[in-house]
Protein backbone atom coordinates (compact mmCIF):
# COMPACT_ATOMS: atom_id res chain seq x y z
CA UNK A 1 0.00 0.00 0.00
CA UNK A 2 2.83 2.33 0.87
CA UNK A 3 4.98 1.60 -2.50
CA UNK A 4 1.43 2.69 -4.16
CA UNK A 5 1.08 5.71 -2.57
CA UNK A 6 4.47 6.99 -2.80
CA UNK A 7 4.55 6.26 -6.39
CA UNK A 8 0.90 7.52 -7.56
CA UNK A 9 1.77 10.73 -5.52
CA UNK A 10 3.74 11.64 -8.64
CA UNK A 11 0.60 11.62 -11.07
CA UNK A 12 -0.61 14.70 -10.75
CA UNK A 13 1.02 16.44 -13.65
CA UNK A 14 -0.17 13.23 -16.11
CA UNK A 15 -4.02 13.27 -14.95
CA UNK A 16 -4.07 17.34 -14.85
CA UNK A 17 -2.82 17.19 -19.08
CA UNK A 18 -4.98 14.79 -19.34
CA UNK A 19 -7.74 16.59 -18.11
CA UNK A 20 -6.95 19.49 -19.38
CA UNK A 21 -7.06 17.67 -22.95
CA UNK A 22 -10.72 16.69 -22.23
CA UNK A 23 -11.30 20.01 -21.67
CA UNK A 24 -9.67 21.59 -24.83
CA UNK A 25 -11.23 18.93 -26.79
CA UNK A 26 -14.74 19.70 -25.06
CA UNK A 27 -15.00 23.69 -26.13
CA UNK A 28 -16.85 25.77 -25.08
CA UNK A 29 -15.76 27.04 -21.44
CA UNK A 30 -14.19 24.06 -21.10
CA UNK A 31 -11.16 24.98 -22.57
CA UNK A 32 -10.48 27.14 -19.73
CA UNK A 33 -10.17 24.20 -17.35
CA UNK A 34 -6.20 23.74 -17.76
CA UNK A 35 -5.87 27.77 -16.71
CA UNK A 36 -8.49 26.71 -13.98
CA UNK A 37 -6.36 23.59 -12.75
CA UNK A 38 -2.58 26.03 -12.73
CA UNK A 39 -5.03 27.74 -10.50
CA UNK A 40 -6.14 25.55 -8.04
CA UNK A 41 -2.79 24.25 -7.81
CA UNK A 42 -1.06 27.67 -7.22
CA UNK A 43 -3.60 27.79 -4.45
CA UNK A 44 -2.97 24.18 -2.74
CA UNK A 45 0.70 25.03 -2.68
CA UNK A 46 0.23 28.38 -0.71
CA UNK A 47 -1.96 26.53 1.50
CA UNK A 48 0.77 23.75 1.95
CA UNK A 49 3.72 25.46 2.29
CA UNK A 50 4.48 25.21 5.13
CA UNK A 51 4.83 20.97 5.44
CA UNK A 52 8.06 19.96 4.57
CA UNK A 53 8.33 15.64 4.14
CA UNK A 54 11.27 14.19 3.80
CA UNK A 55 11.69 11.33 1.00
CA UNK A 56 9.99 8.07 1.68
CA UNK A 57 12.28 5.70 2.85
CA UNK A 58 11.78 1.99 4.02
CA UNK A 59 13.37 0.94 7.07
CA UNK A 60 16.51 -1.25 5.28
CA UNK A 61 16.58 2.35 3.24
CA UNK A 62 15.32 1.59 0.14
CA UNK A 63 13.34 3.96 -2.15
CA UNK A 64 9.50 2.95 -2.53
CA UNK A 65 9.46 4.03 -5.71
CA UNK A 66 9.38 1.69 -8.81
CA UNK A 67 11.70 2.70 -11.30
CA UNK A 68 9.99 0.18 -13.91
CA UNK A 69 6.69 2.92 -13.09
CA UNK A 70 7.86 5.75 -12.95
CA UNK A 71 9.93 5.29 -16.15
CA UNK A 72 6.67 3.87 -18.27
CA UNK A 73 4.92 7.46 -16.67
CA UNK A 74 7.53 9.70 -17.54
CA UNK A 75 8.09 7.96 -21.84
CA UNK A 76 4.01 8.50 -21.43
CA UNK A 77 4.36 11.53 -21.47
CA UNK A 78 5.49 12.25 -24.57
CA UNK A 79 2.23 10.72 -26.09
CA UNK A 80 0.55 13.03 -23.52
CA UNK A 81 2.09 16.25 -24.52
CA UNK A 82 1.98 15.08 -28.51
CA UNK A 83 -1.97 14.98 -27.89
CA UNK A 84 -2.47 18.35 -26.25
CA UNK A 85 -0.86 19.73 -29.11
CA UNK A 86 -3.21 18.00 -31.63
CA UNK A 87 -6.24 18.47 -29.18
CA UNK A 88 -5.07 22.63 -29.58
CA UNK A 89 -4.69 22.20 -33.42
CA UNK A 90 -8.10 20.57 -33.55
CA UNK A 91 -9.72 23.98 -31.78
CA UNK A 92 -7.36 25.88 -33.96
CA UNK A 93 -8.38 24.43 -37.24
CA UNK A 94 -12.36 24.62 -36.00
CA UNK A 95 -12.20 28.12 -35.58
CA UNK A 96 -10.24 29.38 -39.00
CA UNK A 97 -12.65 27.19 -41.03
CA UNK A 98 -15.96 28.65 -39.45
CA UNK A 99 -14.46 31.39 -37.57
CA UNK A 100 -16.59 31.82 -34.55
CA UNK A 101 -19.53 30.28 -35.44
CA UNK A 102 -17.97 27.05 -33.94
CA UNK A 103 -15.42 28.15 -31.36
CA UNK A 104 -15.46 31.68 -29.72
CA UNK A 105 -12.42 33.38 -29.48
CA UNK A 106 -12.04 33.65 -25.84
CA UNK A 107 -12.59 29.87 -25.55
CA UNK A 108 -9.88 29.93 -28.14
CA UNK A 109 -7.57 31.71 -26.58
CA UNK A 110 -8.60 29.59 -23.01
CA UNK A 111 -7.47 26.65 -24.95
CA UNK A 112 -4.01 28.35 -26.11
CA UNK A 113 -3.13 29.45 -22.39
CA UNK A 114 -4.09 26.32 -21.16
CA UNK A 115 -1.99 23.99 -23.76
CA UNK A 116 0.87 26.69 -23.05
CA UNK A 117 0.61 25.75 -18.93
CA UNK A 118 0.20 22.19 -19.21
CA UNK A 119 2.97 22.21 -22.29
CA UNK A 120 5.64 24.15 -19.93
CA UNK A 121 5.20 21.28 -17.82
CA UNK A 122 6.97 19.01 -20.03
CA UNK A 123 10.39 20.37 -18.56
CA UNK A 124 10.13 18.35 -15.71
CA UNK A 125 10.00 15.19 -17.47
CA UNK A 126 12.85 16.41 -19.77
CA UNK A 127 14.83 17.18 -17.21
CA UNK A 128 14.36 13.58 -14.98
CA UNK A 129 14.80 12.10 -17.93
CA UNK A 130 18.36 14.11 -19.28
CA UNK A 131 19.70 12.47 -16.40
CA UNK A 132 19.38 8.72 -16.71
CA UNK A 133 19.15 5.95 -19.69
CA UNK A 134 20.26 7.03 -23.24
CA UNK A 135 16.50 6.05 -24.33
CA UNK A 136 15.41 8.81 -21.75
CA UNK A 137 17.82 11.15 -23.15
CA UNK A 138 16.22 10.92 -26.78
CA UNK A 139 12.80 11.12 -25.17
CA UNK A 140 13.73 14.06 -22.92
CA UNK A 141 14.72 15.77 -26.38
CA UNK A 142 11.63 15.08 -28.18
CA UNK A 143 9.77 16.30 -25.41
CA UNK A 144 11.30 19.47 -25.09
CA UNK A 145 11.38 19.79 -28.94
CA UNK A 146 7.62 19.78 -28.73
CA UNK A 147 8.18 23.53 -26.68
CA UNK A 148 11.19 24.14 -29.33
CA UNK A 149 13.89 23.71 -26.81
CA UNK A 150 15.74 20.35 -27.52
CA UNK A 151 18.98 21.76 -27.07
CA UNK A 152 17.61 21.81 -23.58
CA UNK A 153 18.96 18.39 -22.49
CA UNK A 154 22.66 18.76 -23.77
CA UNK A 155 23.19 22.50 -22.21
CA UNK A 156 21.72 21.12 -18.78
CA UNK A 157 24.22 18.14 -18.57
CA UNK A 158 26.98 19.43 -20.40
CA UNK A 159 26.68 22.76 -19.24
CA UNK A 160 24.44 23.92 -16.10
CA UNK A 161 25.83 20.68 -14.10
CA UNK A 162 29.19 21.57 -14.90
CA UNK A 163 29.27 25.11 -14.83
CA UNK A 164 26.90 26.02 -11.65
CA UNK A 165 27.00 29.16 -9.65
CA UNK A 166 29.22 30.26 -11.90
CA UNK A 167 29.04 33.03 -15.02
CA UNK A 168 29.84 30.68 -17.59
CA UNK A 169 26.18 29.07 -16.27
CA UNK A 170 23.98 30.56 -18.74
CA UNK A 171 20.66 29.10 -16.21
CA UNK A 172 22.37 30.74 -12.94
CA UNK A 173 20.73 33.66 -12.64
CA UNK A 174 22.95 36.64 -10.90
CA UNK A 175 22.28 38.72 -8.28
CA UNK A 176 20.02 41.75 -9.36
CA UNK A 177 18.58 40.20 -12.66
CA UNK A 178 15.03 39.69 -12.79
CA UNK A 179 13.01 36.37 -14.05
CA UNK A 180 11.69 38.42 -17.50
CA UNK A 181 15.64 39.18 -18.30
CA UNK A 182 16.64 35.55 -16.97
CA UNK A 183 14.36 34.03 -19.15
CA UNK A 184 16.20 35.25 -22.49
CA UNK A 185 19.08 35.07 -21.60
CA UNK A 186 19.02 31.32 -20.76
CA UNK A 187 17.22 30.15 -23.29
CA UNK A 188 19.47 31.73 -25.83
CA UNK A 189 22.34 31.38 -23.38
CA UNK A 190 22.25 27.55 -23.42
CA UNK A 191 20.84 27.17 -27.01
CA UNK A 192 24.16 29.24 -27.64
CA UNK A 193 26.50 26.59 -26.01
CA UNK A 194 24.61 23.21 -27.50
CA UNK A 195 25.58 26.09 -30.86
CA UNK A 196 29.39 26.07 -29.86
CA UNK A 197 29.46 21.89 -28.36
CA UNK A 198 28.17 21.29 -32.20
CA UNK A 199 30.56 23.35 -33.69
CA UNK A 200 33.43 22.31 -31.84
CA UNK A 201 32.70 18.47 -32.69
CA UNK A 202 32.27 19.10 -35.98
CA UNK A 203 36.05 21.08 -36.24
CA UNK A 204 37.43 18.09 -34.60
CA UNK A 205 36.19 16.17 -37.07
CA UNK A 206 37.12 17.70 -39.75
CA UNK A 207 33.10 18.07 -40.78
CA UNK A 208 31.05 20.93 -42.03
CA UNK A 209 28.86 22.55 -39.28
CA UNK A 210 25.85 21.52 -41.47
CA UNK A 211 26.30 17.30 -40.47
CA UNK A 212 23.98 14.98 -40.21
CA UNK A 213 25.57 14.42 -36.51
CA UNK A 214 24.78 17.89 -35.26
CA UNK A 215 22.44 17.68 -32.46
CA UNK A 216 21.69 21.43 -32.06
CA UNK A 217 20.38 21.56 -35.85
CA UNK A 218 18.26 17.99 -35.21
CA UNK A 219 17.04 19.29 -32.11
CA UNK A 220 15.40 22.03 -33.98
CA UNK A 221 14.37 19.83 -36.71
CA UNK A 222 12.11 17.88 -33.95
CA UNK A 223 10.13 20.88 -33.38
CA UNK A 224 8.92 21.16 -37.19
CA UNK A 225 6.20 18.28 -36.80
CA UNK A 226 5.15 20.91 -34.26
CA UNK A 227 5.19 24.42 -36.46
CA UNK A 228 3.60 22.22 -39.54
CA UNK A 229 0.77 21.45 -37.52
CA UNK A 230 0.12 24.41 -36.46
CA UNK A 231 0.69 26.06 -39.61
CA UNK A 232 -2.03 23.66 -41.03
CA UNK A 233 -4.56 24.34 -38.61
CA UNK A 234 -4.69 27.87 -38.63
CA UNK A 235 -1.93 29.19 -40.78
CA UNK A 236 -1.01 32.77 -39.05
CA UNK A 237 -3.56 32.18 -36.25
CA UNK A 238 -1.40 28.89 -36.00
CA UNK A 239 2.00 30.87 -36.05
CA UNK A 240 0.56 33.16 -33.26
CA UNK A 241 -0.71 30.30 -31.07
CA UNK A 242 1.91 27.87 -30.80
CA UNK A 243 4.51 31.14 -30.75
CA UNK A 244 2.33 31.77 -27.18
CA UNK A 245 2.57 27.89 -26.05
CA UNK A 246 6.51 28.39 -26.58
CA UNK A 247 6.88 31.85 -25.48
CA UNK A 248 5.25 30.52 -22.31
CA UNK A 249 6.23 27.26 -21.54
CA UNK A 250 9.82 28.38 -22.03
CA UNK A 251 9.02 30.94 -19.69
CA UNK A 252 7.96 28.46 -17.28
CA UNK A 253 11.30 26.25 -17.98
CA UNK A 254 13.61 29.58 -17.42
CA UNK A 255 11.45 30.53 -14.17
CA UNK A 256 12.30 27.17 -12.80
CA UNK A 257 15.83 27.70 -13.34
CA UNK A 258 15.61 31.09 -12.23
CA UNK A 259 14.40 29.95 -8.89
CA UNK A 260 16.54 27.00 -8.29
CA UNK A 261 19.60 28.93 -8.29
CA UNK A 262 19.16 32.34 -8.28
CA UNK A 263 22.29 34.92 -6.86
CA UNK A 264 24.39 31.72 -5.47
CA UNK A 265 27.87 31.81 -6.35
CA UNK A 266 30.52 29.05 -7.10
CA UNK A 267 34.54 29.41 -7.19
CA UNK A 268 35.80 28.02 -10.84
CA UNK A 269 36.72 25.13 -10.29
CA UNK A 270 35.20 24.33 -7.38
CA UNK A 271 33.33 21.28 -6.55
CA UNK A 272 29.03 21.67 -6.69
CA UNK A 273 27.51 21.20 -3.19
CA UNK A 274 24.26 21.45 -1.52
CA UNK A 275 24.89 25.08 -1.04
CA UNK A 276 24.79 26.32 -4.55
CA UNK A 277 21.61 25.24 -5.31
CA UNK A 278 17.92 26.66 -3.67
CA UNK A 279 15.37 23.86 -2.23
CA UNK A 280 11.88 24.73 -2.84
CA UNK A 281 10.14 20.96 -1.12
CA UNK A 282 7.07 21.65 0.16
CA UNK A 283 4.34 18.72 0.20
CA UNK A 284 2.60 20.28 -3.36
CA UNK A 285 5.63 21.17 -4.95
CA UNK A 286 7.48 18.03 -4.06
CA UNK A 287 4.90 15.76 -5.98
CA UNK A 288 3.63 18.05 -8.13
CA UNK A 289 7.02 18.95 -10.15
CA UNK A 290 8.18 15.35 -9.23
CA UNK A 291 10.72 16.27 -6.73
CA UNK A 292 12.08 18.82 -8.75
CA UNK A 293 12.43 21.22 -6.28
CA UNK A 294 14.98 19.08 -4.59
CA UNK A 295 17.85 20.88 -6.24
CA UNK A 296 20.47 20.62 -3.63
CA UNK A 297 20.50 17.05 -3.48
CA UNK A 298 20.38 16.61 -7.38
CA UNK A 299 23.08 18.69 -8.64
CA UNK A 300 25.61 16.65 -6.07
CA UNK A 301 23.53 13.48 -7.00
CA UNK A 302 22.93 13.95 -10.46
CA UNK A 303 22.63 10.45 -11.18
CA UNK A 304 19.42 10.13 -8.68
CA UNK A 305 16.41 8.88 -9.76
CA UNK A 306 13.60 11.64 -8.38
CA UNK A 307 12.02 9.62 -6.01
CA UNK A 308 15.23 8.74 -3.97
CA UNK A 309 15.96 12.38 -3.67
CA UNK A 310 16.05 13.93 -0.16
CA UNK A 311 16.33 16.69 2.44
CA UNK A 312 19.81 17.79 2.84
CA UNK A 313 19.64 21.29 5.11
CA UNK A 314 20.86 22.83 2.43
CA UNK A 315 19.91 26.29 1.76
CA UNK A 316 15.83 26.83 1.32
CA UNK A 317 13.09 29.33 0.50
CA UNK A 318 10.47 27.84 2.39
CA UNK A 319 7.89 27.98 -0.20
CA UNK A 320 6.88 25.93 -3.34
CA UNK A 321 7.33 26.58 -6.59
CA UNK A 322 3.86 28.18 -7.56
CA UNK A 323 4.15 30.37 -4.95
CA UNK A 324 7.69 31.56 -5.40
CA UNK A 325 6.71 32.16 -8.89
CA UNK A 326 3.80 34.01 -8.35
CA UNK A 327 6.76 36.71 -6.57
CA UNK A 328 9.14 36.04 -9.47
CA UNK A 329 6.22 37.95 -11.65
CA UNK A 330 6.94 41.12 -10.08
CA UNK A 331 10.65 42.04 -9.48
CA UNK A 332 10.59 44.50 -6.53
CA UNK A 333 8.45 41.80 -4.76
CA UNK A 334 10.97 39.24 -5.62
CA UNK A 335 14.01 40.62 -4.72
CA UNK A 336 12.71 42.30 -1.29
CA UNK A 337 11.59 38.27 -0.36
CA UNK A 338 15.17 36.90 -1.62
CA UNK A 339 17.95 38.99 -0.34
CA UNK A 340 16.09 38.05 3.55
CA UNK A 341 17.78 34.80 2.30
CA UNK A 342 21.01 35.78 0.24
CA UNK A 343 21.95 37.26 3.89
CA UNK A 344 21.25 34.05 5.18
CA UNK A 345 23.32 32.15 2.61
CA UNK A 346 26.01 34.78 2.71
CA UNK A 347 25.94 34.69 7.04
CA UNK A 348 25.84 30.71 6.77
CA UNK A 349 26.77 28.70 4.06
CA UNK A 350 28.95 30.84 1.45
CA UNK A 351 32.80 30.41 2.20
CA UNK A 352 35.23 33.74 1.92
CA UNK A 353 35.87 33.55 -1.47
CA UNK A 354 32.19 33.09 -2.33
CA UNK A 355 31.57 36.27 0.06
CA UNK A 356 34.29 38.16 -1.64
CA UNK A 357 32.44 37.69 -5.21
CA UNK A 358 29.19 38.37 -3.37
CA UNK A 359 30.69 41.78 -1.77
CA UNK A 360 31.79 42.68 -5.51
CA UNK A 361 28.53 41.78 -7.24
CA UNK A 362 27.06 44.21 -4.75
CA UNK A 363 29.34 46.92 -5.44
CA UNK A 364 28.87 46.29 -9.08
CA UNK A 365 25.36 46.78 -8.50
CA UNK A 366 23.34 49.16 -10.64
CA UNK A 367 21.00 50.28 -9.10
CA UNK A 368 22.38 49.44 -5.91
CA UNK A 369 21.31 46.49 -3.88
CA UNK A 370 21.14 46.56 0.24
CA UNK A 371 22.81 43.73 1.64
CA UNK A 372 23.86 42.40 4.56
CA UNK A 373 28.02 42.32 3.44
CA UNK B 1 -0.03 -3.72 -6.76
CA UNK B 2 3.32 -1.50 -8.23
CA UNK B 3 5.56 -4.95 -7.28
CA UNK B 4 4.29 -6.15 -10.75
CA UNK B 5 6.97 -3.68 -12.24
CA UNK B 6 9.70 -4.53 -10.10
CA UNK B 7 11.98 -7.31 -11.32
CA UNK B 8 14.82 -9.35 -10.12
CA UNK B 9 18.09 -8.00 -11.34
CA UNK B 10 21.10 -9.87 -12.08
CA UNK B 11 24.61 -8.93 -11.49
CA UNK B 12 27.98 -9.02 -13.24
CA UNK B 13 31.32 -8.46 -12.62
CA UNK B 14 33.91 -5.80 -12.87
CA UNK B 15 37.11 -6.33 -11.99
CA UNK B 16 38.93 -3.02 -11.48
CA UNK B 17 42.72 -1.73 -11.95
CA UNK B 18 44.62 -0.49 -9.58
CA UNK B 19 42.69 -1.30 -6.67
CA UNK B 20 42.83 -4.71 -7.16
CA UNK B 21 39.69 -5.82 -6.78
CA UNK B 22 36.35 -7.20 -8.24
CA UNK B 23 32.99 -5.64 -7.80
CA UNK B 24 29.11 -6.75 -8.37
CA UNK B 25 26.67 -4.69 -10.88
CA UNK B 26 23.08 -5.06 -11.13
CA UNK B 27 21.70 -4.91 -14.37
CA UNK B 28 20.79 -1.11 -14.89
CA UNK B 29 23.65 0.33 -12.60
CA UNK B 30 26.08 2.70 -13.81
CA UNK B 31 29.47 1.61 -12.95
CA UNK B 32 30.50 4.71 -10.97
CA UNK B 33 27.58 4.10 -8.97
CA UNK B 34 28.54 0.67 -7.88
CA UNK B 35 32.18 1.39 -6.89
CA UNK B 36 31.17 4.28 -4.61
CA UNK B 37 28.46 2.21 -3.36
CA UNK B 38 31.01 -0.47 -2.54
CA UNK B 39 33.21 2.15 -0.83
CA UNK B 40 36.12 2.59 -3.60
CA UNK B 41 38.06 6.20 -3.93
CA UNK B 42 36.97 6.56 -7.53
CA UNK B 43 37.81 10.13 -9.02
CA UNK B 44 34.53 11.71 -9.27
CA UNK B 45 32.44 15.19 -9.73
CA UNK B 46 29.51 15.72 -11.87
CA UNK B 47 28.37 12.04 -12.10
CA UNK B 48 26.37 13.25 -14.76
CA UNK B 49 29.14 12.92 -17.75
CA UNK B 50 29.99 15.95 -18.18
CA UNK B 51 33.32 16.65 -16.53
CA UNK B 52 35.23 13.31 -17.50
CA UNK B 53 36.70 13.19 -13.83
CA UNK B 54 35.23 9.56 -13.82
CA UNK B 55 37.34 8.31 -16.71
CA UNK B 56 38.68 4.67 -17.51
CA UNK B 57 40.35 2.52 -19.69
CA UNK B 58 38.09 -0.10 -21.05
CA UNK B 59 40.54 -3.41 -21.00
CA UNK B 60 37.93 -5.95 -21.77
CA UNK B 61 34.37 -6.70 -21.90
CA UNK B 62 31.52 -4.41 -23.36
CA UNK B 63 29.73 -1.71 -21.82
CA UNK B 64 26.57 0.32 -22.76
CA UNK B 65 27.23 4.35 -22.68
CA UNK B 66 24.18 6.03 -21.49
CA UNK B 67 25.81 9.32 -23.12
CA UNK B 68 27.65 10.23 -26.05
CA UNK B 69 31.62 10.20 -24.78
CA UNK B 70 32.16 12.42 -27.66
CA UNK B 71 31.73 16.48 -26.04
CA UNK B 72 34.02 15.20 -22.90
CA UNK B 73 36.80 12.43 -24.34
CA UNK B 74 38.65 13.45 -27.54
CA UNK B 75 38.41 10.87 -30.78
CA UNK B 76 42.21 9.57 -29.99
CA UNK B 77 40.71 8.99 -26.04
CA UNK B 78 37.41 7.14 -27.70
CA UNK B 79 40.05 5.13 -29.76
CA UNK B 80 42.40 3.78 -26.89
CA UNK B 81 38.95 2.55 -25.00
CA UNK B 82 38.18 5.09 -22.42
CA UNK B 83 35.06 5.51 -21.30
CA UNK B 84 33.35 7.55 -18.51
CA UNK B 85 32.24 5.12 -15.58
CA UNK B 86 29.20 7.48 -14.22
CA UNK B 87 27.59 6.93 -17.65
CA UNK B 88 28.45 3.24 -17.97
CA UNK B 89 26.02 0.64 -17.92
CA UNK B 90 27.23 -3.21 -18.44
CA UNK B 91 27.07 -5.31 -21.36
CA UNK B 92 29.34 -8.26 -19.60
CA UNK B 93 31.49 -8.67 -17.17
CA UNK B 94 34.29 -6.10 -17.81
CA UNK B 95 37.94 -5.41 -17.11
CA UNK B 96 38.53 -1.71 -16.62
CA UNK B 97 41.98 0.66 -15.66
CA UNK B 98 40.74 3.38 -13.46
CA UNK B 99 42.72 6.69 -14.33
CA UNK B 100 43.95 8.36 -11.17
CA UNK B 101 43.70 11.69 -10.27
CA UNK B 102 47.61 12.43 -10.47
CA UNK B 103 47.05 11.45 -14.18
CA UNK B 104 44.81 13.78 -15.36
CA UNK B 105 45.89 16.96 -17.11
Amino acid sequence: MRTFAVNARYLIVPIMSLLTIGGILLGGSYTWLGVALFGVCTVIDIGTRNIHRRADFASDGTSYGVKRFQYGVMYMMLPVFIALQLALAWQIRKYSVSASEAVALSNLFGAILSAALWAGLGIIYGHELSHNRREGFFVSRLIMALSGASHFTYAHVYNHHLDLGHENDPATAPRGRNVYAHAWHSHMGQSHYSFDMESGKAKRRQKSFMNFDNRWIIGYLFSLPTLVLFIWAGGLWGVAAILIIWGISNFLLEALNFMGHYGLIREEGKPVEHRHSWDNDNIFTSWFFIEIGRQCDHHVRGETYFWELDDVKGPNYGVGYFELFLYTLIPPLFRKFVQVHLDHWDQNYATEAEKKIAKEIYLNANPKIQSAL
Amino acid sequence: MLNVFKKVVPTQIAKLEPFGVEIAIEKGERLLSAALRQGLDWPHRCKVGSCGTCKAVLISGEIKSQLDFAYVLTDKEIDEGYILACQSMLKSDISVRVVQRKEMK
